[in-house]
């Protein structure tokens, strides 16, 4: 049938911009993808890659520019599927029952069995010999037999025909056999006409199934070539390049013989996963994200913390990123959030001493500068950057040795970056130890000694100069070709 | 659809039915009959149509105001219903479109269900007060004779029951939309991707819940033949007991139709047991806690052990 | 009611009169406990259930279905509707007849009158109502002057009367539905108004009450009850129905009077907390019977015998009370 069909776009973006708020999410993009091709889409984690997933298939609609596609593309019946990386089947469901909230003309009686032929057959087709139960509830299938559910559902015809399947990450939870299956259906789907974009932080599948790639950032289309035309390290490059306007980590990388950061200095931090830290060392935690940094963070603090009881005099703090789950308590004043930390330390016979209270607000408010005329304001009147700040120095005025802060960067303006970075340095100097898990290139490097994460475990100890953008994205992504 | 998977956990609800209802026998053998059965059930029947209610808003929500819903239809029921009857069956109509305005307002507005439905309990109590400020009614004739009906082999109460779990069964379980109603507790944003509308799908459930609740009313008068502004006021928390007893969870769109069922006429044999073994109602309530504990307790030994294979 | 009812069926129990009667109680006041309450001892084998029912009307389904079974069902103070049962009350028309009567006998030049009415909606409150107004037809000097709703509560009475007493003339009596009379009085005297004479119960607060004003200024009233020997009637009367007598479907009890001069005795018998009581014997009862058999021969043809040819072997009776 691919002989038949003329060269037209499944879809077209022509200028296409997408705005959350303040935030640019995709900023001017051209993309058109035609039958029969694999793209690759590859970019950092904020780049703008699942934004584009979504203008593509329709959830979202672009706020400026145009998207054209001369398939059904959005509602029901779509033929524009997108299987994605996080798991989105009905876990109380049956493979067959998942497919059938996804396919408009599944009605009738005896649609359970149509259902049932229906996805083991798309099931057969990609994964051959699959083994998979398709009337068994997903939740008492492996991780990686949902995966593949999933994935044969986003290539089931439902009632039409796949024209284009957007895969993110689809081989993260499969094993190499299985991601080898897909891999060889996604080039026998492209070779009978149709379109895939096809996302993945494995450098090696993308090269090993992509007609074309294509590199994003900061919102933008940096970079698009045949994929022959790039290497692993052209690729690398084209990803990433961070902006160094922070202080050089070389130069900063302070002078031989500091007391901190010295090897002599001892060791306040070692677990199993070979994560260590030194007294007055800053470490970083990096990768992409949602590869176990944040879970190594959690293991290690709630290991040092957790007790019926708390301490007088804690042995960690910890800074959140993630500010309206772990971080703000909306419903109190800045410095009730600030002194939160100190509050068993300061108090007489178990009441607070306020006087003591107002005094250490006034003296965190000048030191990191939190924009508020009145302490006891509601957190929530102040901004996002400001409230990371209260943040920072709950974490800080506590006396626990130890910080630990996951992303604590989100949402954070340059300028108030820049004023916590030196408030950190300054802190490690007089001695504290920072665990700090960073998703940018640009906070990683500012750390003394670097941990790259990748798929759960460390994949890299970088420390002094190896700490650079490039050896950071080449331990995240895995270069494997098989 | 369970071919393979049987698991001693999903049996769990016939087990317990099983052993109470052996129990019963045992120690009064008079209840092992054409009658027996009927008198040991048949006031279970609105409890079981009240838990199916129940059941489709616990695919992801919880619903206290079943008892109070429950009330005010059979306040309907037996005085509108029998004096003006196109106006009753419009009032009911009304009930059950109100039902699911409210399924599509908890969605938009993303409200809890369990603060809606607390304080909808307070509006329908006020309405059936209004309608209905002493106890009494009548029940239409057809209904009572309906409730009273005696079919060969079996008494009412227990086709009731069958029909009800089989009915509630090929709604929820087997039809397609049922499947999307589940999916919604699994994993709404998945359902909302296939490109539902969710706002819609809520109305659905909670439009159908309201449909069995309608139901549970009728069944009532047509039982006690007369009604009040709380006849039913238990039913929130036996709806509730009884769609846990029956293996159903409060999140996650994990529930059975047919466990419900058998929850419900669990729940009511514990308190004829009861009764049999001449222990004081003031009990009552407790030992109905002490079963829904036990079912509890055995599941979560089950699931363990699932968990271990 | 449960311990006269226990004190009383005991010695029928063991002189083989009955094999068992057994008492049932449900925690709450709901029929629909009641209803299922009624279905276990169709179920157990009882031969009769006699029942204090928490709805005239929702206990219908049930009852049928112990008729049906061949359960005799004698329904007392709380009573039910449904045609097969028997019903045992107390005569509330004549309750409201009698308070006037006695009003009219102290207050012979006419009186300013408050009427305390009970739950609005239930029948007691409507036949008590009913009587007051068909008496007062005879005394047109008696004057009704407001009526307030006590819900049969001491403290919902005290804050109704209190709430009209500003605005109402001088009050020489108050008419009640029992089990009022103390909250009205706590009323009258905060409002620092003479005393009216109330209608007393057969509560043991409100005749303690009444004996210390009686004591302290020579105060006089009566009191009118329905006494909880009413559940010892629909005992024998369960009984004498299973032994075969034909008992007319329904009875009539005579209301509990304590008169003045009974009073200071009456009270002497009377637990603290709990209510003068008037026994019952099988003898009254059957006398009750024997009159209600009359007073039927006399107002309807004579061929309406109820059918009870059901249940000959008595073993036992029951009772559910609310």
């Amino acid at each position: 049938m691919n002989t038949s069909q003329p060269v037209e776009a499944v879809v077209a973006l022509r200028g296409v911009h997408k705005q959350f708020g303040a935030v640019r999410a995709i900023d001017g993009i051209d993309l058109t993808l035609t039958p029969g091709e694999c793209v690759g889409l590859v970019g950092h984690n904020g780049a703008g890659k699942s934004t584009l997933v979504n203008l593509i298939n329709g959830t979202l609609k672009p706020s400026r520019g145009e998207i054209d596609s001369h398939v059904t593309r959005g509602g029901r019946g779509s033929a524009i599927r997108s299987v994605f990386q996080e798991l989105s089947l009905c876990p109380n469901l049956s493979a067959a029952e998942n497919l059938r909230i996804a396919h408009p003309t599944l009605k009738g009686l005896g649609w359970r069995r149509r259902a049932g032929a229906e996805i083991r057959t798309s099931l057969d087709q990609v994964f051959p010999g699959h083994g998979i139960d398709t009337d068994a509830r997903v939740d008492t299938l492996s991780i990686a037999q949902r995966q593949m559910i999933e994935i044969a559902i986003g290539f089931a015809p439902r009632g039409g025909q796949a024209r284009l399947v957007i895969l993110d990450e689809p081989t993260s939870s499969l094993d190499a056999g299985i991601a080898e299956q897909l891999l060889a259906y996604v080039e026998r789907f492209c070779a009978e006409g149709g379109t895939v974009v096809f996302i993945s932080h494995m450098l090696g599948e993308i090269f090993r199934v992509a007609s074309r790639i294509v590199v994003m950032q900061d919102g933008r289309v940096v970079a698009e070539r045949a994929s022959q035309d790039f290497d692993r390290d052209s690729l690398v490059d084209a990803m990433g390049h961070v902006a160094q306007h922070a202080p050089s980590a070389e130069q900063r990388r302070h002078a031989e013989g500091s007391v901190s950061a010295g090897a002599a200095s001892a060791t306040v931090i070692e677990d199993a996963a070979g994560l260590s830290a030194r007294r007055g060392e800053i470490v970083g935690l990096a990768g992409l994200a949602g590869h176990g940094q944040a879970e190594a963070l959690a293991k290690l603090y709630f290991a040092g913390t957790s007790g019926w009881r708390a301490p007088r005099q804690p042995r960690m703090a910890f800074v959140a990123g993630d500010r309206g789950r772990d971080g703000v308590l909306p419903l109190w004043s800045i410095l009730r959030n600030l002194s939160l930390s100190v509050l068993p330390a300061g108090a007489h016979r178990g009441a607070v001493d306020r006087r003591a209270e107002a005094t250490l607000g006034r003296e965190w408010q000048q030191r990191i500068g939190i924009r508020s005329d009145d302490l006891g304001n509601p957190i929530t009147s102040l901004s996002g950057g400001n409230q990371q700040k209260v943040l920072f120095a709950r974490a800080l005025a506590s006396s626990a040795p130890i910080v630990v802060m996951d992303d604590p960067m989100r949402g954070v303006d340059v300028g108030t970056k820049q004023e916590v970075y030196a408030l950190i340095r300054a802190e490690a100097d007089a001695g504290r130890t920072f665990l700090w898990y960073s998703t940018e290139t640009e906070e990683v490097c500012q750390c003394d000694r670097v941990f790259v994460f990748r798929d759960g475990k460390i994949s890299a100890e970088l420390s002094g100069a190896e700490i650079n953008e490039e050896r950071i994205l080449a331990a995240s992504f895995e270069m494997q070709e098989n | 659809m369970t071919r393979h998977s049987i698991s001693p956990r999903k049996l769990l609800p016939l087990i317990s039915f099983s052993v109470l209802l052996i129990a019963t026998f045992a120690l009064q053998e008079r209840a092992m009959s054409y009658l027996g059965l009927n008198l040991l059930f048949n006031l279970t029947i609105p409890i079981a149509l009240a838990t199916i209610g129940q059941l489709l808003i616990m695919v992801n929500d919880i619903d206290l105001s079943v008892g109070a819903f429950v009330s005010l239809v059979a306040c309907i029921v037996s005085t509108l219903l029998v004096q003006h009857p196109w106006l009753g069956w419009l009032a009911l109509a009304g009930l059950v479109l109100a039902y699911a305005a409210l399924g599509a307002l908890i969605h938009r507005f993303e409200l809890p269900a369990i603060v809606v439905t607390l304080g909808m309990s307070f509006i329908w109590g006020g309405l059936a007060l209004v309608i209905m400020p002493a106890p009494g009614g009548t029940s239409p004739e057809w209904l009572r004779a309906l409730m009273t009906v005696k079919p060969p082999l079996a008494p009412m109460a227990v086709v009731a029951a069958l029909l009800i779990a089989a009915a509630a069964h090929l709604l929820i379980m087997r039809s397609g939309i049922g499947t999307v109603l589940r999916g919604l507790g699994g994993n709404s944003r998945s359902v909302a991707r296939a490109g539902w509308r969710l706002s819609g799908l809520y109305a659905l459930t909670y439009g159908l819940a309201g449909v069995f609740g309608v139901l549970a009313g009728l069944t009532l008068v047509g039982l006690y033949t007369s009604s009040g502004a709380s006849v039913a006021s238990s039913y929130t928390l036996l709806s509730i007991a009884g769609v846990i007893l029956g293996g159903g969870e409060f999140i996650g769109g994990r529930v059975s139709p047919i466990g419900a069922v058998l929850g419900a006429l669990t729940l009511s044999l514990a308190g004829s047991l009861l009764a049999f073994m001449h222990i004081s109602p003031d009990w009552q309530i407790g030992a109905q806690g002490a079963v829904l504990i036990l079912v509890l307790a055995a599941r979560l030994l089950f699931t363990r052990r699932e968990a271990l294979i | 009611m449960l311990a006269a009812w226990q004190a009383q069926t005991a010695p029928a129990v063991k002189t083989g009169v009955v094999a068992a009667a057994d008492a049932f109680t449900i925690g709450e006041n709901q029929p629909t406990d009641q209803a299922a309450q009624i279905q276990n001892l169709i179920l157990q084998g009882y031969d009769a259930i006699v029942i204090d029912a928490a709805s005239t009307t929702a206990l219908n389904g049930a009852v049928q279905e112990a008729c049906d079974a061949g359960v005799v069902v004698v329904s007392f103070d709380g009573i039910v509707t449904a045609p097969c049962a028997w019903k045992i009350v107390n005569d509330f028309h004549e309750w409201g007849r009698e308070q006037v009567d006695y009003m009219a006998k102290r207050f012979p030049d006419g009186a300013n009158l408050l009427e305390v009415r009970g739950l609005p909606g239930t029948f007691v409150d409507d036949d008590l109502h009913q009587g007051i107004v068909d008496e007062l037809k005879h005394y047109p000097k008696l004057h009704i002057v407001s009526s307030v709703e006590g819900d049969w509560a001491q403290d919902v009475t005290q804050q109704a009367v209190a709430g009209v007493l500003p605005s109402l003339p001088h009050i020489d009596g108050v008419l009640n539905q029992g089990g009022e009379a103390y909250g009205v009085a706590q009323a009258f005297r905060a409002s620092q108004r003479e005393m009216p004479v109330i209608i007393f119960s057969n509560a043991q607060d409100e005749l303690a009450w009444w004996a210390e004003q009686h004591r302290k200024n020579g105060y006089q009233s009566i009191a009118i009850s329905n006494a909880p020997g009413i559940a010892m009637v629909a005992f024998w009367v369960a009984q004498r129905i299973l032994a075969g007598e034909d008992v007319p479907k329904h009875l009539t009890v005579p209301l509990y009077h304590i008169r003045q001069d009974e009073l200071s005795e009456v009270l002497a018998h009377t637990p603290k907390g709990s209510v003068a009581d008037q026994i019952f014997t099988r003898a009254d009862v059957e006398r009750l019977i024997q009159q209600a058999r009359d007073t039927q021969a006399a107002s309807t043809q004579p061929n309406t015998a109820p059918a009870t040819d059901q249940a000959k072997n008595p073993s036992a009776a029951q009772e559910i009370q609310p």
